[in-house]
């Protein structure tokens, strides 16, 4: 679906995208997490055809995102990070003048904006005005307007910011469901426990470049990478904690501190309570074991110089 | 019909604005009436033996330009934030990834300003013949008076798209839209004048009628020049002077039309 090689635009002062690559196959749901300013939005606006790249290829199904600008927006959704909305229109209106300007029939506009209200839950609030609407009702206003041409790639640049909790676990049932329809979606974000929950594969992003990833890509033939799993222990100061743990096989100190461990553990629970065991043995007051998410840690381990 | 017709009109007609610009236009024209006729008709000159039909030209004339003199204000705060708009309120994006083309985005900012100020000149209308009424110009001159005004706000239109799709800022368009509107009329009579004193000092005991037409450059870029030339259409009196203007303005039109769509195109960058 998506077909990125050695992609560069730069800004003045050195932001932007540099040589960056990545291939998304038909029916993936993509987390795209980085840094600000690492690139992400850049990328996003490459494949939407609102920027053209200095270099590299770009293209969607197929299609070249500079040359072909307009067969790429006929199976292209965007969503950009500030809803954009016309205050002055009607929530119906607005998806009608979208369906439009998408070039959906006049004969079916009608049912295609009701069947998205409905979808959207704004089937009640169809003929009141967009500007009384909250933060988190525009947001859904403006996704149910990036679906109104039925898109087979949904590009959505960081959709839950500034979402109360309801409003953001409704978008990740919104985003499950359009996943299970077949819509392949590009979605970045900087809360890492939404793409957790929903994405099928996570992309880093970095000075504009390909960082590596978490997951199984659709679009390769080798096996997963054995993961291991990260582990906090929070304990009453001890001076001998991390020499116990750096004495078992298998385990891996990331971090520590006077009353904190941050271990890679491959060998799971076992090899787990085994630490803590040890640790519980040699008098340590263990107060918390808590695993942290896999993808935390790894944005961790990749960015936490950076920022 | 173009979608952003349909909403550009019918944003526009919901804005307070809507109803309070013909207002103060007609008022604004009303008083110049007034005050025209009042001007013309006092007691001194009407002593003098004054006729109608003076009195009903120098009526219409006054009007005429008083109503250019409004158009050109009113001209840029329509069309040189209709863009600028798009980009404050984040929805222009949503526009160019849309399938509406940049010429259809452009199509209907432009006619959506151009029919606003089509219709204050509608407006206007009873007002203007309230002159003719009074003899000394006919329906030929009054058509001529429109249509010359009409293509002078189209071209300052256009002109006020462009700034609009080149700027972030609404007040920086405006700002720069009615700068051009200043040139156009202010400046480039100045220049004129300048020229004309130099070529007049030059060329001595030549009638004013043979200046070069080289030297009239800068006049056929004035709208009100070109307005002017419009009321001698009808008589032949200046057909040559305002095909000139017609065909400098159309020019200026048609290539800020042309950059602004490339503008509208790669206006992603500026998101």
């Amino acid at each position: 679906m998506i077909h990125v090689a050695g992609l560069q635009k730069l800004y003045s002062g050195g932001r932007g995208l540099r040589s960056f690559d990545l291939d998304v196959a038909q029916g993936e749901l993509i987390g795209l997490v980085g840094p600000n300013g690492a690139g992400k939005t850049t990328l996003i606006k490459i494949l939407a055809t609102l920027l053209s790249p200095d270099r590299g290829v770009a293209q969607v199904k197929g299609l070249d995102v500079v040359l072909e600008k307009q067969a790429v927006r006929k199976i292209v959704g965007h969503m950009p990070d500030v809803p954009g909305v016309y205050q002055d229109m009607k929530v119906r209106e607005f998806l009608l003048f979208f369906a439009a300007a998408f070039h959906v029939p006049s004969v079916t506009r009608p049912k295609v904006v009701g069947d998205i209200l409905q979808w959207s839950g704004l089937e009640d609030r169809a003929d009141g005005d967009v500007e009384h609407l909250s933060l988190g009702w525009k947001q859904r206003l403006v996704l149910a307007k990036t679906l109104l041409h039925s898109p087979a790639l949904l590009l959505l640049d960081e959709p839950a910011t500034g979402l109360d909790p309801l409003a953001r676990l409704e978008l990740r049932r919104q985003l499950k469901e359009l996943h299970h329809r077949g819509v392949t979606i590009l979605i970045s974000s900087h809360i890492l426990s939404d793409l957790e929950d929903v994405c099928t594969r996570i992309v880093f992003i970095a000075d504009g470049q390909n960082m590596g990833q978490t997951g199984q890509a659709a679009v390769s033939d080798a096996p997963p990478p054995p993961a291991p799993v990260i582990y906090e222990i929070e304990f009453l100061p001890s001076a001998q904690a991390r020499e116990i743990a750096e004495g078992i096989a298998g385990m891996q100190v990331l971090a520590a501190s006077e009353g904190m461990l941050r271990l890679s553990v491959t060998g799971g629970r076992e090899q787990m309570a085994k630490i803590v065991s040890a640790l519980a043995a040699a008098g340590v007051g263990i107060t918390r074991v808590q695993p942290v998410s896999e993808l935390e840690s790894q944005y961790q381990q990749l960015f936490g110089g950076k920022q | 019909m173009n979608p952003m017709v349909r909403k550009e009109l019918n944003l526009r007609m919901r804005e307070r604005r809507g109803w309070i610009l013909p207002t103060l236009y007609l008022t604004a024209m009303g008083a110049t009436i007034v005050f025209a006729y009042y001007i013309v008709t006092t007691e001194r000159t009407a002593r003098e033996g004054l006729q109608g039909a003076t009195v009903g030209a120098t009526t219409f004339l006054t009007l005429s330009y008083a109503q250019l003199t409004l158009l050109l204000l009113l001209v840029p705060v329509f069309s040189a934030g209709s863009l600028t708009i798009e980009k404050e309120q984040r929805t222009l994006a949503a526009l160019i990834t849309s399938l509406l083309r940049p010429r259809e985005i452009w199509f209907g900012k432009f006619s959506s300003s151009l029919l606003f100020v089509g219709l204050l000149l509608c407006t206007g209308l009873p007002i203007m013949a309230l002159a003719l009424s009074l003899g000394g110009v006919g329906l030929v001159e009054l058509l001529f008076t429109v249509l010359t005004t009409l293509l002078i706000i189209a071209t300052i239109s256009a002109l006020g798209l462009y700034c609009s799709a080149t700027f972030r800022r609404s007040v920086h368009s405006t700002a720069v839209s009615y700068a051009a509107v200043i040139l156009l009329s202010v400046i480039t009579l100045i220049v004129f004048l300048l020229l004309f004193s130099h070529w007049n000092s030059t060329h001595p005991g030549i009638p004013e009628s043979q200046i070069p037409r080289v030297l009239r450059i800068p006049l056929y870029l004035n709208p009100y020049y070109f307005l002017t030339m419009g009321f001698g259409v009808a008589a032949n009196i200046s057909r040559g002077e305002w095909l000139i203007c017609l065909a400098v303005y159309t020019t200026i039109a048609v290539s800020f039309m042309a950059l602004t769509w490339r503008a509208i195109d790669h206006s992603g960058e500026q998101l």
